[in-house]
């Protein structure tokens, strides 16, 4: 059985957000839902100003608060390393929520509309409640699964195929040759806040 | 930007949760002192029944408002199955076993003639939970990973002192509501202004202490400002719940003495008013100053900024009708 993990090529993104719409399209998620998201953030001062693009989505840790603090046991770790919500076990506390310290993780109530004004749903919106519902379930709390199903059938996750600069790899972290692990080691791939001690499986390649 | 995008304040836990913890720990900590006044009476004196009435209805309705801000409540009752890890797991029990016991002290003392050794056995044990029962309510908090601002010792040391004082607060005004205008109830009523101003001394000390920790913590800075710049925060809980309560309960001390004189009743009922509303207030501000930390990755901080009170409307968005 693998142990998926992610590494994302800074050096790469461009912050171009294809992953964040690959994201929406894949898993229907409702207005304010992102399980995959591009912050932008800026170093050093005027003129050496640099920009760079940060993609987040869960990190699938190793030690996950989130699973931590789950009172329900809705939350757990898959034997590939993937973290999922059982949503036939959550209670919608919301704890798990302010236990991750990579707001990965998003309830809603209902499915809304993305347009204003109290307008029915479209079409496609009334398709993407029904799949969100039946899915990822309704004040249940939500994250990314990695695209567990496309990995399944031998895919990648929407958001790595989506990637035009190919910043993103996945594969496991177990296997030394796999691309993942081969990347990590010659460029030194560190998660995000390691400090934090969740032990993170997404890593990153530093920018330039 | 939603932040629910963006994600650097928390707004998912608001005035359900602040109601949630406030009514804990106002029923747990009025339990707790009216208890102890109990077996210090050897039995139970007028504050134990009053603590009796307030503990078990309060955690009853604090608990309704979880319910209630739950996203799906009817699994509520697998809440407590990971004791090991989970601090919600672990305060569904306590919290069930402070309201049995609790209920079963009050049915016990107000309706059946058990007393002695029995009733001070079950007044102990209601005693711990009621204790577990408030320190639960800071650690819930202080447990959870993703809110620097929380995850301190201080938040548990202040909401406990917190629950004792609103506890104290509502004990002193059912003595002034229901305790009549006899000798026991004066002599009460001046024995608890006096406690109430030590206990809000206390938590004086233990909020400067949190917020002087938070600032020293580059994560929980801004939540430490923005906490000092709500005005719910400032006039409401620091001035209005804390300072006004003390200057009164400190008048009523050393200036009038008397429980008899004119304006004592009402002084010490309108004190204990205010310390109950801030009570709410400051968890509720504790609550919702609550920030991610700041993601750092090669000398890049990323920060998400708060949303904006109202969405402007903008490329690709239908203009107001």
């Amino acid at each position: 059985m693998p142990r998926y993990g992610m590494v994302i090529d800074l050096k790469r993104c461009y912050g171009c957000y294809a992953c964040v719409m690959a994201c929406k399209v894949k898993n229907h998620t409702p207005p304010g839902v992102f399980w995959s998201r591009v912050l932008k953030g800026e170093r050093d001062e005027y003129p050496n100003t640099v920009r760079q693009a940060l993609p987040v989505l869960c990190m699938q840790c190793e030690e996950p608060s989130c699973q931590e603090v789950c009172p329900t046991g809705a939350t757990h770790t898959l034997d590939n390393g993937i973290v999922v919500v059982d949503k036939d076990k959550c209670m919608g506390c919301k704890y798990c929520m302010m236990a991750c310290p990579y707001g990965a993780r998003y309830s809603v109530e209902d499915w809304e509309s993305y347009f204003p004004d109290g307008l029915p749903l479209s079409p496609y919106e009334v398709f993407a409640k029904a799949y969100w519902e039946e899915h990822s379930g309704v004040g249940v709390a939500t994250k990314c699964d990695f695209c567990r199903d496309r990995l399944a059938a031998g895919d990648d996750p929407a958001c790595v195929k989506a990637c035009p600069a190919n910043a993103r790899t996945i594969g496991d972290l177990d296997d030394p040759t796999s691309e993942v692990s081969v990347l990590i080691k010659r460029f030194r791939g560190t998660p995000l806040n390691p400090e934090l001690g969740n032990q993170p499986k997404v890593f990153y390649l530093a920018p330039r | 930007m939603d932040p629910n995008v963006n994600g650097q304040l928390q707004r998912d836990w608001g005035w359900l949760i602040a109601a949630y913890l406030f009514l804990g720990g106002v029923g747990a900590g009025a339990y707790t002192i009216g208890a102890i006044n109990g077996l210090a009476a050897g039995g139970a004196d007028f504050s134990t029944r009053v603590g009796l009435w307030v503990g078990f209805p309060a955690l009853l309705i604090g608990t309704l408002c979880l319910l209630l801000d739950l996203g799906s409540p009817v699994k509520a009752v697998l809440a407590g199955v990971k004791l090991k890890t989970s601090w919600i797991a672990r305060g569904f029990w306590i919290i069930s076993a402070f309201m049995a016991l609790s209920l079963l002290h009050l049915v016990l003392l107000e309706y059946t003639a058990v007393r002695g050794a029995v009733l001070a056995a079950i007044a102990v044990a209601g005693i711990v939970f009621a204790v577990g029962t408030m320190a639960y309510t800071g650690i819930l908090l202080g447990a959870a990973k993703g809110i620097p601002f929380w995850r301190t010792g201080a938040v548990p040391v202040v909401f406990v002192v917190s629950a004792l004082v609103t506890g104290h607060f509502t004990l002193l005004l059912g003595i002034v509501l229901f305790g009549g205008r006899g000798m026991a109830a004066a002599d009460a009523l001046e024995l608890m202004t006096a406690e109430a101003v030590a206990l809000v001394v206390g938590e004086v000390l233990a909020i400067s202490f949190f917020l002087q920790a938070a600032f020293k913590q580059p994560d929980s800075r801004e939540s430490a400002e923005r906490i000092l710049r709500r005005t719910s925060f400032v006039v409401g809980y620091a001035v209005l719940g804390l300072l006004v309560p003390l200057v009164l309960m400190l008048v009523l001390r050393y200036g009038l003495e008397d429980a008899a004189a004119r304006g004592y009743r009402g002084t010490a009922a309108l004190g204990a008013v205010l310390g109950l509303v801030g009570g709410l207030l400051l968890r509720h501000a504790v609550l919702v100053c609550g920030t991610l930390p700041t993601w750092n990755i090669a000398g890049f901080q990323f920060r998400r900024i708060a949303r904006p009170k109202e969405p402007k409307p903008g490329i690709g968005l239908l203009p107001p009708r």
